[in-house]
Protein backbone atom coordinates (compact mmCIF):
# COMPACT_ATOMS: atom_id res chain seq x y z
CA UNK A 1 0.00 0.00 0.00
CA UNK A 2 1.09 3.63 -1.12
CA UNK A 3 -0.20 6.60 1.03
CA UNK A 4 0.07 10.15 -0.30
CA UNK A 5 -0.52 13.13 1.52
CA UNK A 6 -1.46 16.47 -0.49
CA UNK A 7 -0.27 20.10 0.20
CA UNK A 8 -3.05 22.79 -0.78
CA UNK A 9 -2.00 25.71 -1.51
CA UNK A 10 1.15 26.20 -4.19
CA UNK A 11 0.48 22.83 -4.71
CA UNK A 12 -3.21 21.74 -6.02
CA UNK A 13 -5.01 23.99 -8.65
CA UNK A 14 -7.35 24.74 -5.84
CA UNK A 15 -5.37 26.10 -4.37
CA UNK A 16 -3.97 29.70 -2.82
CA UNK A 17 -1.78 30.02 -5.05
CA UNK A 18 -2.74 27.67 -7.41
CA UNK A 19 -0.27 24.77 -7.80
CA UNK A 20 0.18 22.34 -10.85
CA UNK A 21 -1.55 19.54 -9.85
CA UNK A 22 -5.10 18.96 -10.84
CA UNK A 23 -7.89 17.91 -8.60
CA UNK A 24 -8.08 14.75 -11.41
CA UNK A 25 -4.72 13.94 -10.35
CA UNK A 26 -5.80 13.09 -7.18
CA UNK A 27 -8.56 11.30 -8.39
CA UNK A 28 -6.61 9.66 -10.31
CA UNK A 29 -4.48 8.37 -7.80
CA UNK A 30 -7.33 7.76 -5.16
CA UNK A 31 -8.41 5.32 -8.19
CA UNK A 32 -5.49 3.79 -8.23
CA UNK A 33 -6.19 2.63 -4.85
CA UNK A 34 -3.98 4.13 -2.75
CA UNK A 35 -4.45 6.01 0.30
CA UNK A 36 -4.67 9.97 -0.28
CA UNK A 37 -5.15 12.98 1.70
CA UNK A 38 -4.27 16.21 2.62
CA UNK A 39 -1.99 17.89 5.32
CA UNK A 40 -2.13 21.34 4.82
CA UNK A 41 -2.33 24.73 6.79
CA UNK A 42 -6.06 25.12 5.83
CA UNK A 43 -8.12 24.81 8.66
CA UNK A 44 -8.97 20.86 8.83
CA UNK A 45 -12.79 21.86 8.32
CA UNK A 46 -12.16 23.59 4.78
CA UNK A 47 -9.65 20.77 4.02
CA UNK A 48 -12.99 18.42 4.04
CA UNK A 49 -14.99 20.99 2.54
CA UNK A 50 -12.30 21.21 -0.65
CA UNK A 51 -12.44 17.77 -0.91
CA UNK A 52 -16.41 17.09 -0.49
CA UNK A 53 -16.80 19.77 -3.35
CA UNK A 54 -15.02 17.61 -5.56
CA UNK A 55 -16.27 14.48 -4.51
CA UNK A 56 -13.38 13.09 -3.58
CA UNK A 57 -13.49 10.67 -0.27
CA UNK A 58 -10.04 11.25 1.10
CA UNK A 59 -8.62 8.90 3.86
CA UNK A 60 -7.64 11.48 6.26
CA UNK A 61 -7.12 15.30 5.93
CA UNK A 62 -5.02 17.27 8.83
CA UNK A 63 -3.03 19.67 9.54
CA UNK A 64 0.74 20.36 8.51
CA UNK A 65 2.32 19.25 11.47
CA UNK A 66 0.31 15.92 12.01
CA UNK A 67 2.38 13.86 9.58
CA UNK A 68 3.97 11.63 12.05
CA UNK A 69 0.24 10.81 13.24
CA UNK A 70 -0.87 10.12 10.04
CA UNK A 71 1.96 7.21 9.41
CA UNK A 72 0.85 6.27 12.67
CA UNK A 73 -2.69 6.16 11.48
CA UNK A 74 -2.25 4.02 8.68
CA UNK A 75 -0.35 0.71 7.75
CA UNK A 76 1.56 1.43 4.11
CA UNK A 77 4.90 0.41 3.06
CA UNK A 78 5.82 3.63 1.37
CA UNK A 79 4.35 7.54 2.47
CA UNK A 80 4.49 10.28 -0.14
CA UNK A 81 3.99 14.06 0.58
CA UNK A 82 3.45 16.32 -1.67
CA UNK A 83 4.18 20.23 -1.31
CA UNK A 84 6.00 23.38 -2.56
CA UNK A 85 7.96 24.75 0.42
CA UNK A 86 11.19 23.66 1.75
CA UNK A 87 10.39 24.41 4.99
CA UNK A 88 6.94 23.53 5.61
CA UNK A 89 6.53 20.76 3.46
CA UNK A 90 9.76 18.65 2.68
CA UNK A 91 11.85 19.24 5.85
CA UNK A 92 8.72 18.46 8.23
CA UNK A 93 7.57 15.30 5.69
CA UNK A 94 11.30 14.04 5.83
CA UNK A 95 11.12 14.38 9.63
CA UNK A 96 8.04 12.53 9.67
CA UNK A 97 9.69 9.51 7.63
CA UNK A 98 7.57 10.23 4.67
CA UNK A 99 9.67 10.90 1.00
CA UNK A 100 9.27 14.24 -0.09
CA UNK A 101 8.04 14.73 -3.84
CA UNK A 102 7.65 18.56 -5.57
CA UNK A 103 4.67 18.77 -7.45
CA UNK A 104 6.41 18.49 -10.76
CA UNK A 105 8.13 15.25 -9.94
CA UNK A 106 4.83 13.49 -8.55
CA UNK A 107 3.33 13.51 -12.19
CA UNK A 108 6.17 11.57 -12.98
CA UNK A 109 5.60 8.92 -10.46
CA UNK A 110 4.80 5.29 -12.24
CA UNK A 111 1.51 5.29 -9.56
CA UNK A 112 0.62 8.25 -11.54
CA UNK A 113 -0.73 8.76 -15.91
CA UNK A 114 0.57 11.39 -17.24
CA UNK A 115 -2.00 14.26 -18.83
CA UNK A 116 -3.77 15.30 -15.39
CA UNK A 117 -1.59 18.26 -15.01
CA UNK A 118 -3.01 21.64 -15.26
CA UNK A 119 -1.17 23.61 -18.38
CA UNK B 1 -2.57 74.89 -8.20
CA UNK B 2 0.90 72.69 -8.35
CA UNK B 3 -1.12 69.58 -6.55
CA UNK B 4 2.07 67.63 -6.87
CA UNK B 5 4.48 70.24 -5.74
CA UNK B 6 2.11 70.94 -2.97
CA UNK B 7 1.84 66.83 -1.78
CA UNK B 8 5.82 66.76 -1.84
CA UNK B 9 5.62 68.83 0.88
CA UNK B 10 3.65 66.22 2.82
CA UNK B 11 5.21 65.51 6.44
CA UNK B 12 4.24 62.71 9.13
CA UNK B 13 2.07 64.73 12.08
CA UNK B 14 4.38 65.93 14.43
CA UNK B 15 3.99 64.19 18.31
CA UNK B 16 1.81 67.35 19.52
CA UNK B 17 -1.50 66.07 17.26
CA UNK B 18 -1.88 63.05 18.82
CA UNK B 19 -3.66 62.80 22.24
CA UNK B 20 -1.17 60.67 24.07
CA UNK B 21 -0.81 62.51 27.33
CA UNK B 22 -3.30 61.92 30.31
CA UNK B 23 -5.26 64.36 31.96
CA UNK B 24 -5.96 66.44 28.53
CA UNK B 25 -9.69 66.73 29.33
CA UNK B 26 -12.37 66.49 26.84
CA UNK B 27 -10.89 66.59 23.31
CA UNK B 28 -11.82 70.15 22.39
CA UNK B 29 -13.33 68.88 19.06
CA UNK B 30 -15.54 66.24 20.48
CA UNK B 31 -18.54 65.89 18.46
CA UNK B 32 -17.75 68.47 15.79
CA UNK B 33 -15.70 66.06 13.24
CA UNK B 34 -17.59 63.12 11.37
CA UNK B 35 -16.87 60.33 9.28
CA UNK B 36 -19.28 59.73 6.18
CA UNK B 37 -17.83 58.15 3.27
CA UNK B 38 -15.80 54.31 3.17
CA UNK B 39 -14.20 53.18 -0.29
CA UNK B 40 -12.55 50.04 0.16
CA UNK B 41 -10.78 47.93 -2.99
CA UNK B 42 -11.23 44.77 -3.73
CA UNK B 43 -8.73 42.57 -1.81
CA UNK B 44 -5.69 40.05 -2.98
CA UNK B 45 -3.86 37.62 -1.66
CA UNK B 46 -0.63 38.93 -3.61
CA UNK B 47 -0.30 41.91 -6.38
CA UNK B 48 -0.51 40.23 -10.07
CA UNK B 49 1.35 42.46 -11.73
CA UNK B 50 -1.48 44.24 -13.29
CA UNK B 51 -1.15 48.02 -13.10
CA UNK B 52 -4.85 48.48 -11.58
CA UNK B 53 -4.22 46.17 -8.95
CA UNK B 54 -1.08 47.72 -7.66
CA UNK B 55 -1.08 49.08 -4.53
CA UNK B 56 -1.10 52.83 -6.42
CA UNK B 57 -4.25 51.20 -8.20
CA UNK B 58 -6.20 50.15 -5.52
CA UNK B 59 -5.71 53.59 -3.30
CA UNK B 60 -7.20 55.48 -6.66
CA UNK B 61 -10.36 52.91 -6.13
CA UNK B 62 -10.57 53.43 -2.45
CA UNK B 63 -10.48 57.04 -2.37
CA UNK B 64 -12.89 57.26 -5.11
CA UNK B 65 -15.53 55.06 -3.35
CA UNK B 66 -15.27 57.01 -0.61
CA UNK B 67 -15.73 59.61 -2.72
CA UNK B 68 -18.64 58.80 -4.21
CA UNK B 69 -20.25 57.01 -1.48
CA UNK B 70 -20.38 60.22 1.13
CA UNK B 71 -21.67 62.14 -1.92
CA UNK B 72 -19.01 65.29 -2.22
CA UNK B 73 -18.03 66.69 -5.53
CA UNK B 74 -14.29 65.67 -5.75
CA UNK B 75 -13.27 69.39 -6.03
CA UNK B 76 -14.61 70.28 -2.42
CA UNK B 77 -11.98 67.73 -0.87
CA UNK B 78 -9.01 70.12 0.18
CA UNK B 79 -7.36 67.36 2.58
CA UNK B 80 -5.77 64.24 2.46
CA UNK B 81 -3.99 62.13 5.17
CA UNK B 82 -2.80 58.75 4.56
CA UNK B 83 0.34 56.12 5.76
CA UNK B 84 2.98 56.30 3.03
CA UNK B 85 4.49 52.91 4.25
CA UNK B 86 2.28 49.85 2.24
CA UNK B 87 3.96 47.09 4.28
CA UNK B 88 5.60 45.60 7.20
CA UNK B 89 7.41 42.52 5.64
CA UNK B 90 6.83 42.35 2.00
CA UNK B 91 9.66 44.59 -0.11
CA UNK B 92 10.79 44.84 -3.87
CA UNK B 93 13.74 42.61 -4.00
CA UNK B 94 16.85 43.38 -4.17
CA UNK B 95 18.39 42.64 -8.27
CA UNK B 96 14.70 42.44 -9.51
CA UNK B 97 13.52 44.09 -12.41
CA UNK B 98 11.00 46.99 -11.68
CA UNK B 99 7.87 46.78 -12.37
CA UNK B 100 7.97 49.33 -15.46
CA UNK B 101 4.56 48.56 -17.37
CA UNK B 102 2.55 49.06 -14.07
CA UNK B 103 5.36 52.02 -12.76
CA UNK B 104 3.92 53.73 -16.33
CA UNK B 105 0.92 53.14 -15.98
CA UNK B 106 0.19 56.11 -13.65
CA UNK B 107 2.40 59.39 -13.11
CA UNK B 108 5.10 58.92 -11.53
CA UNK B 109 6.96 60.25 -9.22
CA UNK B 110 10.82 60.56 -8.73
CA UNK B 111 10.50 57.50 -6.84
CA UNK B 112 9.76 54.16 -9.53
CA UNK B 113 8.55 52.25 -6.51
CA UNK B 114 5.62 54.80 -5.34
CA UNK B 115 2.63 53.17 -6.07
CA UNK B 116 3.97 49.80 -6.20
CA UNK B 117 5.55 48.89 -3.06
CA UNK B 118 4.75 52.60 -1.10
CA UNK B 119 2.83 55.93 -1.71
CA UNK B 120 3.23 59.32 -1.46
CA UNK B 121 0.62 61.93 -1.05
CA UNK B 122 2.30 63.66 -4.20
CA UNK B 123 1.48 60.30 -6.23
CA UNK B 124 -2.18 60.03 -5.21
CA UNK B 125 -2.64 63.80 -6.57
CA UNK B 126 -0.79 62.75 -9.31
CA UNK B 127 -2.83 60.54 -10.40
CA UNK B 128 -6.68 61.96 -9.12
CA UNK B 129 -6.73 64.98 -11.59
CA UNK B 130 -10.41 65.43 -9.96
CA UNK B 131 -9.30 66.77 -6.92
CA UNK B 132 -8.63 70.37 -7.56
CA UNK B 133 -8.64 71.81 -4.01
CA UNK B 134 -6.77 69.51 -2.04
CA UNK B 135 -4.43 71.80 0.14
CA UNK B 136 -3.28 69.74 2.78
CA UNK B 137 -1.65 66.49 2.97
CA UNK B 138 -0.38 64.99 6.31
CA UNK B 139 1.12 61.49 6.98
CA UNK B 140 -0.65 59.84 9.54
CA UNK B 141 2.19 56.93 10.04
CA UNK B 142 1.85 53.49 10.44
CA UNK B 143 -1.68 52.41 10.03
CA UNK B 144 -5.33 53.96 9.65
CA UNK B 145 -5.94 54.17 12.99
CA UNK B 146 -2.84 56.83 13.48
CA UNK B 147 -3.93 58.51 9.89
CA UNK B 148 -7.47 58.82 11.78
CA UNK B 149 -6.22 60.58 14.32
CA UNK B 150 -4.42 62.93 12.44
CA UNK B 151 -7.30 63.44 10.03
CA UNK B 152 -10.12 64.78 12.99
CA UNK B 153 -7.38 66.69 14.36
CA UNK B 154 -7.14 68.67 11.14
CA UNK B 155 -10.47 68.88 10.41
CA UNK B 156 -11.17 69.90 13.87
CA UNK B 157 -8.15 72.56 13.71
CA UNK B 158 -10.16 73.71 10.96
CA UNK B 159 -6.87 72.93 8.19
CA UNK B 160 -9.62 71.01 6.05
CA UNK B 161 -13.01 70.96 6.13
CA UNK B 162 -13.51 67.38 3.23
CA UNK B 163 -10.72 65.21 4.42
CA UNK B 164 -9.67 62.07 2.50
CA UNK B 165 -8.24 59.41 4.75
CA UNK B 166 -6.24 56.46 3.43
CA UNK B 167 -4.43 53.11 4.35
CA UNK B 168 -3.36 50.96 1.81
CA UNK B 169 -1.43 47.40 1.92
CA UNK B 170 0.44 45.76 -0.66
CA UNK B 171 1.96 42.05 -0.39
CA UNK B 172 4.19 40.66 -3.08
CA UNK B 173 4.84 36.79 -3.75
CA UNK B 174 6.96 35.31 -1.54
CA UNK B 175 7.45 34.96 1.84
CA UNK B 176 6.46 38.07 4.08
CA UNK B 177 9.50 39.65 6.71
CA UNK B 178 12.56 38.26 4.49
CA UNK B 179 13.07 41.02 2.71
CA UNK B 180 14.37 44.55 3.14
CA UNK B 181 16.33 44.84 6.17
CA UNK B 182 16.25 41.45 7.30
CA UNK B 183 17.63 40.48 3.69
CA UNK B 184 20.74 42.47 4.87
CA UNK B 185 24.13 41.55 6.91
CA UNK B 186 23.26 43.83 9.61
CA UNK B 187 20.41 46.09 11.28
CA UNK B 188 20.66 49.03 13.30
CA UNK B 189 19.63 49.24 16.65
CA UNK B 190 17.11 46.99 18.53
CA UNK B 191 15.80 45.84 15.39
CA UNK B 192 18.72 43.17 15.14
CA UNK B 193 18.20 41.69 18.33
CA UNK B 194 14.68 41.61 16.71
CA UNK B 195 15.07 40.75 13.11
CA UNK B 196 18.57 39.64 12.68
CA UNK B 197 18.08 36.83 15.02
CA UNK B 198 14.84 36.65 15.04
CA UNK B 199 12.26 35.24 16.04
CA UNK B 200 8.52 35.26 14.93
CA UNK B 201 6.84 38.54 14.85
CA UNK B 202 4.31 37.27 17.25
CA UNK B 203 6.87 35.89 19.68
CA UNK B 204 6.26 39.19 22.00
CA UNK B 205 2.40 38.68 22.04
CA UNK B 206 2.78 35.41 22.95
CA UNK B 207 5.32 35.56 25.55
CA UNK B 208 3.10 38.17 27.08
CA UNK B 209 0.30 35.79 26.57
CA UNK B 210 2.24 32.88 28.28
CA UNK B 211 2.30 34.93 31.61
CA UNK B 212 -1.22 36.08 31.30
CA UNK B 213 -2.20 32.32 31.51
CA UNK B 214 -0.04 31.03 33.81
CA UNK B 215 -0.63 34.30 36.30
CA UNK B 216 -4.78 33.86 35.60
CA UNK B 217 -4.94 30.17 35.41
CA UNK B 218 -6.04 30.46 31.49
CA UNK B 219 -5.53 28.22 28.77
CA UNK B 220 -4.64 28.73 24.59
CA UNK B 221 -7.88 26.72 23.64
CA UNK B 222 -10.09 29.44 26.12
CA UNK B 223 -9.29 31.43 22.59
CA UNK B 224 -11.27 29.06 20.28
CA UNK B 225 -14.80 31.08 21.23
CA UNK B 226 -12.81 34.25 19.85
CA UNK B 227 -11.17 32.77 16.97
CA UNK B 228 -14.12 31.23 15.57
CA UNK B 229 -16.82 34.45 16.60
CA UNK B 230 -14.18 36.53 14.34
CA UNK B 231 -13.95 34.41 11.41
CA UNK B 232 -17.59 34.22 11.30
CA UNK B 233 -17.85 37.73 11.35
CA UNK B 234 -15.18 38.41 8.92
CA UNK B 235 -17.18 36.18 6.71
CA UNK B 236 -20.42 38.59 6.72
CA UNK B 237 -17.42 41.61 5.70
CA UNK B 238 -18.22 41.61 1.96
CA UNK B 239 -14.92 44.12 1.75
CA UNK B 240 -12.77 41.27 3.32
CA UNK B 241 -10.14 38.41 1.97
CA UNK B 242 -12.16 35.82 3.70
CA UNK B 243 -15.91 36.62 2.79
CA UNK B 244 -14.54 36.87 -1.02
CA UNK B 245 -11.57 34.55 -2.03
CA UNK B 246 -11.72 31.80 0.73
CA UNK B 247 -15.14 31.86 2.86
CA UNK B 248 -13.56 29.31 5.55
CA UNK B 249 -14.33 29.07 9.03
CA UNK B 250 -12.22 28.38 12.03
CA UNK B 251 -13.98 25.67 14.10
CA UNK B 252 -12.58 25.09 17.59
CA UNK B 253 -11.53 22.15 16.21
CA UNK B 254 -9.69 23.62 13.32
CA UNK B 255 -8.15 26.19 16.04
CA UNK B 256 -6.18 23.65 18.09
CA UNK B 257 -5.85 21.57 15.51
CA UNK B 258 -3.48 24.27 14.33
CA UNK B 259 0.50 24.04 14.49
CA UNK B 260 2.26 26.81 16.56
CA UNK B 261 4.05 29.40 15.41
CA UNK B 262 5.31 30.90 18.57
CA UNK B 263 3.94 28.73 21.23
CA UNK B 264 1.39 29.34 22.66
CA UNK B 265 0.69 31.47 19.34
CA UNK B 266 -0.87 29.64 16.64
CA UNK B 267 -1.25 29.82 12.79
CA UNK B 268 -4.44 31.42 13.04
CA UNK B 269 -3.77 33.53 16.12
CA UNK B 270 -1.94 35.67 13.25
CA UNK B 271 -3.28 37.16 10.20
CA UNK B 272 -2.24 36.96 6.96
CA UNK B 273 -1.27 39.79 4.17
CA UNK B 274 -3.38 40.84 1.43
CA UNK B 275 -3.58 43.67 -1.01
CA UNK B 276 -6.59 46.12 0.33
CA UNK B 277 -6.94 49.76 0.87
CA UNK B 278 -9.39 51.38 2.29
CA UNK B 279 -10.72 55.45 2.40
CA UNK B 280 -13.01 57.55 4.32
CA UNK B 281 -14.24 60.90 3.87
CA UNK B 282 -14.40 62.94 7.31
CA UNK B 283 -15.33 66.39 7.06
CA UNK B 284 -16.76 68.59 9.94
CA UNK B 285 -20.36 68.04 11.59
CA UNK B 286 -22.49 70.77 10.21
CA UNK B 287 -21.36 69.70 6.81
CA UNK B 288 -21.61 65.82 6.92
CA UNK B 289 -25.65 66.74 7.96
CA UNK B 290 -25.48 68.01 4.16
CA UNK B 291 -24.21 64.68 2.74
CA UNK B 292 -25.69 61.10 1.63
CA UNK B 293 -24.70 59.04 4.49
CA UNK B 294 -25.31 59.20 8.18
CA UNK B 295 -23.03 61.34 10.20
CA UNK B 296 -20.85 59.17 12.52
CA UNK B 297 -19.24 61.85 14.89
CA UNK B 298 -15.87 61.36 16.64
CA UNK B 299 -16.12 62.19 20.08
CA UNK B 300 -12.21 61.53 20.99
CA UNK B 301 -9.02 60.23 19.40
CA UNK B 302 -5.92 59.11 22.19
CA UNK B 303 -2.96 57.24 21.48
CA UNK B 304 -0.27 55.23 23.33
CA UNK B 305 3.13 55.86 23.28
CA UNK B 306 4.46 54.11 26.48
CA UNK B 307 8.42 52.66 25.89
CA UNK B 308 8.71 49.43 27.98
CA UNK B 309 11.53 49.07 29.46
CA UNK B 310 13.06 46.33 27.47
CA UNK B 311 12.31 45.10 23.71
CA UNK B 312 9.30 43.34 24.70
CA UNK B 313 6.98 44.46 27.02
CA UNK B 314 5.58 43.00 30.34
CA UNK B 315 2.36 41.84 30.73
CA UNK B 316 2.61 44.37 33.65
CA UNK B 317 3.42 46.94 31.37
CA UNK B 318 0.70 45.76 28.94
CA UNK B 319 -2.02 45.82 31.69
CA UNK B 320 -0.91 49.06 32.91
CA UNK B 321 -0.84 50.65 29.77
CA UNK B 322 -4.26 49.33 28.10
CA UNK B 323 -5.77 50.88 31.64
CA UNK B 324 -4.04 54.34 31.04
CA UNK B 325 -5.37 54.42 27.36
CA UNK B 326 -8.84 53.67 28.60
CA UNK B 327 -8.34 56.69 31.05
CA UNK B 328 -7.19 58.99 28.37
CA UNK B 329 -10.33 57.09 25.94
CA UNK B 330 -12.84 57.84 27.99
CA UNK B 331 -11.59 61.37 29.15
CA UNK B 332 -11.49 62.70 25.57
CA UNK B 333 -15.01 61.25 24.91
CA UNK B 334 -16.83 61.96 28.07
CA UNK B 335 -18.42 58.54 28.42
CA UNK B 336 -17.22 55.37 30.68
CA UNK B 337 -17.03 51.73 29.51
CA UNK B 338 -20.78 51.42 30.29
CA UNK B 339 -21.46 53.80 27.10
CA UNK B 340 -19.74 51.31 24.54
CA UNK B 341 -22.55 49.59 22.15
CA UNK B 342 -19.44 47.21 21.25
CA UNK B 343 -16.02 47.28 20.78
CA UNK B 344 -13.66 47.05 17.92
CA UNK B 345 -10.06 46.70 19.39
CA UNK B 346 -7.39 45.71 17.18
CA UNK B 347 -6.69 41.63 16.93
CA UNK B 348 -3.75 41.02 14.98
CA UNK B 349 -2.40 39.22 16.64
CA UNK B 350 -5.64 37.63 18.15
CA UNK B 351 -3.53 36.72 21.50
CA UNK B 352 -3.45 40.58 22.18
CA UNK B 353 -7.19 41.37 22.13
CA UNK B 354 -8.08 40.36 25.36
CA UNK B 355 -5.52 42.81 26.74
CA UNK B 356 -7.07 46.00 24.83
CA UNK B 357 -10.85 44.91 25.67
CA UNK B 358 -9.36 44.34 29.65
CA UNK B 359 -7.88 47.42 29.73
CA UNK B 360 -11.18 49.37 28.17
CA UNK B 361 -13.22 47.71 31.45
CA UNK B 362 -15.43 46.56 28.35
CA UNK B 363 -18.80 45.10 30.08
CA UNK B 364 -17.20 45.33 33.41
CA UNK B 365 -14.43 42.79 32.58
CA UNK B 366 -11.20 42.96 34.67
CA UNK B 367 -7.46 41.85 33.97
CA UNK B 368 -7.93 38.21 33.72
CA UNK B 369 -11.10 38.00 32.81
CA UNK B 370 -11.24 38.00 29.03
CA UNK B 371 -11.27 34.38 28.06
CA UNK B 372 -13.76 33.35 30.14
CA UNK B 373 -16.09 36.30 28.62
CA UNK B 374 -15.17 34.93 25.16
CA UNK B 375 -17.09 31.42 26.72
CA UNK B 376 -19.91 33.73 26.85
CA UNK B 377 -22.33 35.12 23.73
CA UNK B 378 -19.88 37.40 21.94
CA UNK B 379 -21.56 36.89 19.03
CA UNK B 380 -22.94 39.80 16.87
CA UNK B 381 -26.09 38.72 17.86
CA UNK B 382 -25.49 39.17 21.52
CA UNK B 383 -25.74 41.77 24.29
CA UNK B 384 -21.78 41.89 24.53
CA UNK B 385 -20.43 41.77 20.61
CA UNK B 386 -16.91 41.41 20.53
CA UNK B 387 -14.80 42.58 17.27
CA UNK B 388 -18.03 42.51 15.39
CA UNK B 389 -15.62 43.48 12.43
CA UNK B 390 -14.42 39.93 12.14
CA UNK B 391 -10.83 42.12 12.58
CA UNK B 392 -7.94 40.87 10.62
CA UNK B 393 -8.43 37.33 12.10
CA UNK B 394 -11.78 37.66 9.76
CA UNK B 395 -10.96 39.73 7.21
CA UNK B 396 -7.00 39.83 6.54
CA UNK B 397 -4.19 42.00 7.25
CA UNK B 398 -5.33 45.92 6.96
CA UNK B 399 -5.63 47.20 10.68
CA UNK B 400 -8.74 48.93 9.21
CA UNK B 401 -11.12 46.42 9.46
CA UNK B 402 -12.69 47.41 12.83
CA UNK B 403 -13.09 51.22 11.83
CA UNK B 404 -14.87 50.71 8.70
CA UNK B 405 -16.80 48.20 11.23
CA UNK B 406 -17.84 51.24 14.01
CA UNK B 407 -18.72 53.62 11.27
CA UNK B 408 -21.03 51.03 9.08
CA UNK B 409 -22.50 49.56 12.50
CA UNK B 410 -23.57 53.22 13.18
CA UNK B 411 -24.84 53.73 10.01
CA UNK B 412 -26.78 50.80 10.07
CA UNK B 413 -25.04 49.40 6.91
CA UNK B 414 -23.44 46.53 8.05
CA UNK B 415 -25.38 44.13 6.13
CA UNK B 416 -25.48 40.87 7.65
CA UNK B 417 -22.79 41.56 10.09
CA UNK B 418 -24.80 44.63 11.80
CA UNK B 419 -25.06 44.26 15.29
CA UNK B 420 -28.69 43.37 16.98
CA UNK B 421 -28.32 42.19 20.55
CA UNK B 422 -27.41 45.84 21.28
CA UNK B 423 -28.14 49.84 19.31
CA UNK B 424 -25.10 50.63 17.86
CA UNK B 425 -24.24 54.15 19.25
CA UNK B 426 -21.17 54.73 20.57
CA UNK B 427 -17.74 52.26 19.64
CA UNK B 428 -14.27 52.36 20.21
CA UNK B 429 -11.66 50.97 17.76
CA UNK B 430 -7.93 51.23 17.26
CA UNK B 431 -4.52 49.39 17.73
CA UNK B 432 -2.46 48.40 16.55
CA UNK B 433 -0.42 47.33 20.13
CA UNK B 434 -1.03 47.49 23.42
CA UNK B 435 1.48 49.76 23.94
CA UNK B 436 1.65 52.15 20.90
CA UNK B 437 -1.63 52.67 19.13
CA UNK B 438 -3.68 54.97 18.36
CA UNK B 439 -7.63 55.27 18.91
CA UNK B 440 -10.93 56.65 18.05
CA UNK B 441 -14.47 56.78 19.86
CA UNK B 442 -17.29 56.83 17.40
CA UNK B 443 -21.06 58.11 18.21
CA UNK B 444 -24.37 58.12 16.39
CA UNK B 445 -24.58 61.76 17.86
CA UNK B 446 -22.24 64.35 18.55
CA UNK B 447 -22.50 63.89 22.28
Amino acid sequence: MILVSFDIDGTLEEGDPPGILTMDFVRQVKGEGLLVGSCSDRPISAQRALWARHGIDVDFAVSKHMLGEVKASFDAEVYYHIGDREDLDKRPAEQAGFRFLWPHEAVAMPWTKTGSVRP
Amino acid sequence: MARGGRAAMSTPAPASVYRSGEGLGLWEHRGKVAAVGIGHSPTARRWDGKPANSVGGISLAALRGAIEDSGVDPADVDGLVMDPTTTTGAFWPQGKPLPWDAINAYERTDDPLDGITRLSAEWMLKNMPELTGVQFTRYGMGCMSSAICVAAQAVGDGRTHTCLVLKSWHNLEGRYYQGGANAGNAIPGSSAIRSLWGTPACFGTAVQFAEYCRKYGKSHDMMAPFIENSRNNGLKFPEGYWAQHRPEEITPEDYKAARWIAKPANLFDNDMPIMVSAAYLFTTAERARQLKQKPVYILNHASSRTRPRSLTPTLDEVEEDTARTARKIYEGAGITAADLSFENMYDGFALFHQFHIEGLGYRGIKFGEALDFYQTDISIGGPNPVSPSGGNIGCGRSRFWMHTDCIQQIQRRASSRQVTGVKPEVAVSGGPMPLGGNFTVWSSTPG
